[in-house]
Order: structure tokens, then sequence, then C-alpha cells
């Protein structure tokens, strides 16, 4: 595959269960510190896979990537762990739906982008807003805040991280008012 | 090159994607962050991760899409109910009550000052209040078999269909079309602070800058979405928030009943579906009575579906909405169907 599809691919196809693989790492390994390091290095063999040759289960290959991943740690770490690790089968993982919805679109997805965005500290926030929907230039957005432009490129760079780890921390806050997930149930959608 | 911990190569991957954004972006940039991601997978991995997701972060706009006020709106807003909203929208819109302590000054001199302020202030109020409360209202309509582009005094345009009526009113912090009939594709001119708002019973398609259409038959209710993007909100009930639907470009949406079904085209297919501004119908695979009923709207003189076998006939391709004869000859040339004249109107009947 060429640089481009292959990017593509990798964003449509492997990102977008990054929830339910953080949600398989942390199930079986030990220590969570590690989990960020692991998930690079599963990213990195499957990318690196698919430039060889084409994948055509690209979400059951993330998986068992990352089972041999852990499995090939376990087995260079010299110390035993004792702590239980559980089955890294990752079958039943497969089956449980993990919709990539939150990247494609969806009501829902707005709803998990709003509760990221929340997540930001105050001047974080202000600066993405402005950048993002009040469409400022950075430029713009430091003269409007009186901040400099290299700190604005700085908040950027933040906040970009801060809403790729909200977006795909799993659930997001649930909102005090309950109703708003009843009420969108009530409407039927198709794709 | 020392190896990189993944906090550190995500930490370098924002940096680029930062700069990038900046503007100060030149050649030697560009081969610089090449290396840098054939440099090591690991680098290529977290920098299309954290580019994905920014990407994602342009859909902030359909959240902003109903905050008028510069800045981003208080936390919590979007999980607050719409009625909780507005309130944080005012105040927000109230400006900081600056905390000041008066100095001891004569009992008269006081009272000067403030029967002078409390004129100036109420000055300044009437007039601010006059421009901040300053609504245009217009209402547009179009006659059967007449389609027209109308320009809203803000700039955005307004193609309407044969038979339909618009009004339109545009305030200083909202721009309201209320869809009365017909259909109307609308390309808006981009306000973010007047989020542009079509409202069909109850229902409210919401945009920033974009292109769609909004089609009303009776309570049915049907959005194309051609440029942009389009928030649909459902009309709330007591006690419950609305449902959103966020409609990106190829998206159309029907409403029937008041269940909201979307569906994703391809962009083409959906702008077929507003080939009747250049004066065409486009039909594939539609029952002869969708197509009469769709010429229906655009001519004075009706056609008429005699027999059910006729009614379910599946006929496609494109015709001018405008010459109904074509379209009926047509029909009987490749058709088991007869036209025949009568008071005004064309019946069509198996032959």
């Amino acid at each position: 595959m060429h640089q481009a599809p292959l990017d593509h691919w990798f964003v449509t196809q492997i990102l977008t269960h990054e929830a339910a693989l953080l949600r398989y790492l942390h199930r079986h390994w030990p220590h969570p510190d590690e989990v960020l390091d692991l998930r690079q290095e599963v990213y990195a063999r499957v990318y690196e896979a698919a430039a060889k040759a084409t994948l055509t289960q690209p979400k059951a290959f993330l998986f068992t990537s990352a089972r041999h991943l852990m499995t090939d740690r376990l087995r260079r770490s010299k110390v035993v762990s004792i702590e239980p690790m559980g089955d890294f089968d990752p079958s039943h993982v497969l089956v449980e739906e993990v919709s990539p919805e939150r990247w494609c679109g969806g009501r829902q997805s707005l709803k998990w982008l709003a509760a990221a965005f929340d997540q930001l500290p105050d001047r974080c926030r202000e600066v993405v807003w402005l950048r993002r929907v009040e469409e400022l230039s950075q430029k713009e957005v430091a003269k409007r805040l009186g901040i400099s432009e290299k700190t604005v490129e700085k908040h950027i760079a933040k906040g970009m991280r801060l809403l790729a780890d909200a977006l795909s921390a799993g659930d997001p806050v649930r909102p005090p008012t309950a109703s708003i997930a009843g009420a969108a149930d009530a409407h039927p959608y198709a794709e | 090159m020392p190896t990189l911990t993944p906090n550190e190569i995500e930490a370098r991957a924002a940096d680029w994607l930062a700069q990038r954004d900046s503007g100060h972006w030149g050649a030697s940039d560009v081969t610089a962050l090449d290396a840098w991601l054939a440099a090591d997978t690991r680098h290529r991995v977290a920098f299309l991760r954290l580019q994905a997701s920014w990407a994602q972060s342009d859909r902030l706009q359909a959240l902003g899409a109903g905050w008028s006020h510069a800045g981003p709106p208080p936390r919590g807003y979007w999980h607050a109910a719409p009625a909780d909203r507005r309130a944080q929208m005012l105040l927000a819109l109230r400006p900081a009550r600056a905390s000041h302590r008066p100095t001891p000054r004569s009992r008269g001199q006081r009272l000067v000052r403030a029967i002078a302020m409390a004129g100036c202030c109420a000055l300044l109020l009437s007039w601010s209040w006059r421009n901040y409360t300053h609504v245009d209202v217009a209402t547009y309509r179009t006659a059967i078999g007449e389609v027209r582009t109308q320009s809203l005094l803000d700039g955005s345009q307004a193609t309407m269909a044969s038979n339909s009526r618009i009004d339109v009113r545009l305030a200083r912090t909202q721009r309201d079309v209320s869809l009365v009939r017909g259909e109307t594709i609308f390309a808006v001119a981009k306000d973010p602070q007047r989020p542009f708002a079509v409202a069909v019973g109850g229902y409210r398609a919401v945009a920033v800058g974009t292109r769609f259409s909004v089609r009303r038959d009776r309570d049915d209710l049907r959005v194309v979405v051609t440029e942009g993007t389009v928030r649909l909100d459902a009309p709330h009930t007591d006690g419950q928030t609305s449902p959103s639907s966020l409609l990106p470009a190829g998206s159309v949406a029907l409403v029937h009943d008041g269940s909201v079904l979307v569906r994703s085209m391809a962009l083409s297919e959906a702008k077929q579906l507003l080939d009747w501004r250049d004066g065409w119908l486009v039909f594939r695979d539609t029952p002869l009575q969708d197509a009469v009923a769709e010429f229906n709207r655009y001519n004075t003189r009706q056609l008429r579906i005699a027999d059910a076998d006729v009614a379910h006939l599946r006929i496609g391709g494109s015709f001018r909405w405008d010459n109904q004869d074509a379209f009926v000859r047509l029909l009987e040339a490749g058709f088991p169907v007869r036209a025949s004249t009568h008071a005004g109107e064309i019946v069509l009947r198996s032959r």
C-alpha cells in the first residue's frame, strides 16, 4: 500500500478501536503505566504489517497483535509476575460491539467531543475554541488573548494530546441529566 | 537518535502538528517532518493518531452553532437542558461587574453625578437596545412553476422551489427561517456569531456556514446537506431534552411521524436530489406515483393516476419539470400507459 491510503486505512480501521484496545490492555497488563507504551508498540507493529500485506480483518489483527506483544514482553521479562493475568484471548473483545461511531460521526460522537473539550484546562480550552470554532489563525488567537504566538502553539499541541486521550478514554462522563440518552434512543437511525 | 519514550514521541508529534497549524511552515519543515516520520514507525502512528483526533475536533463547530458569544461556553453547557443553556448564554452576555469602592464625597456632588450617569445610561441603553433588538423580518413566496434564488439580507442565498414559502427573521444573535411549505436550498453566509436555523414543525436544522436544503411535505421533512455540517434538533417535549443529529455533507435526513432516519450517500448522489434548481427532476427506479407527485409540485396542470397498475410502474431518468408534455409522451411510448386530458388535468391509466 502507498503511504496516503495506508495512513487513511490506519486511521479508519485501526485507530477507531482505540477505546476497546485500551480496555483490553488494561484488563490484561498489570502495569498501567506501561499501557501507553504497549499501545504505541501495537500500533507500530500493525502499521508495519499492513505496509507489507493487505489485512482483511484489521480489528482481529489489532487484538491478536496486542496479545502477541504482551506474551513477548512476559517472556522477555526476568521477573515473573505473580499477579493474575487472565486469559489473553481477545475473542470476547471481538464479540463485544465496540462502535467506531465516535470517529465516524453520529450523535453520540458530539457528546463525546463536548465531554472531551470540557476536560481541557481553561486557557487551552479557550485557545482550541478560538482556533477551531471561530477559526482564527494562531496569530489572531495570540492577539485576541494577549499572549505570544509560541504560547498559542503550545496550547494547541497540548489540546491535541488531551483531546486524543479524552476521545479514547472510553465512556464519557455521564451527564447529570440522564434523559438525553433516553430521548435520543427513541429515534431509529440507519446508515 | 536516542530512543524516545512514548510520551516524548507523542509530545514531539503534537509539536509538529501545532507548528504546521501555526502557518510558520516552510519547505525545510516539510522535509524535516518527513524525515522524522520515516525514522520510526512509532513516530508515524503517534502523528496519525493526533492528526485524526484533531481533525475530529472541527466538529466543535456543530456544538458551537447555538452559542453566539465570543469565546467558549462555560463547562457543562452541552449537558444542560436547552432552557438552562439560554440562561447560561444570557449570563455570559452580561458584563462582569467591576468591584469598586466609592470615595467619600459630598452628598450633593454624588447626587449630581448619579443623575448625570443615569441620564447617560438611559440614552445609551435605548440606543443600544434598538440596535440589539433590531430584527429584519421578511416573507418570500414562489408561485407554482417558479424557481427563484433569493438573496437574504445577511448575504445567504435561498433557492426556492416551486410553490414554496419561507419566513425569515434576521436578528443580532440568531438567523431564523421558517419553511412554511415547499422546498428551499440554503447557501448560508458564514457567521459563527449568528447561527442559521431552519425550522419545520418543531424540528430545527442549524448551520454555521454551509449548503443544505430543507423540504416539507405536510409534517414530513427532508434535509439534504451538500456542504459543511448541519445539526438537526428535534422538537423538545415536556421535561425531555431534544436529541440532535449531526449531518455531514452527503447526508439525507428524513423525518416521518416523529422519527428521524439518516442516510449517508455519495455527495454526487445527494446533489442529484437538488437538481430541480437547474430545471431537472431526477428519478431512479421511482414509483410513478411519486414521480407524478413531484411533477405536480411544479405545474398548475396536474397529473392524476387513475389506477394502481400505473401507480406502481417504476421509472428512471432526468426530466425538465417545465416540460410535462414530454414526460407524458415518454410514458406513453415506453409503458402501457394512456394519457387523456380532462378539465385541466392529465389522467394516466393503463392500456
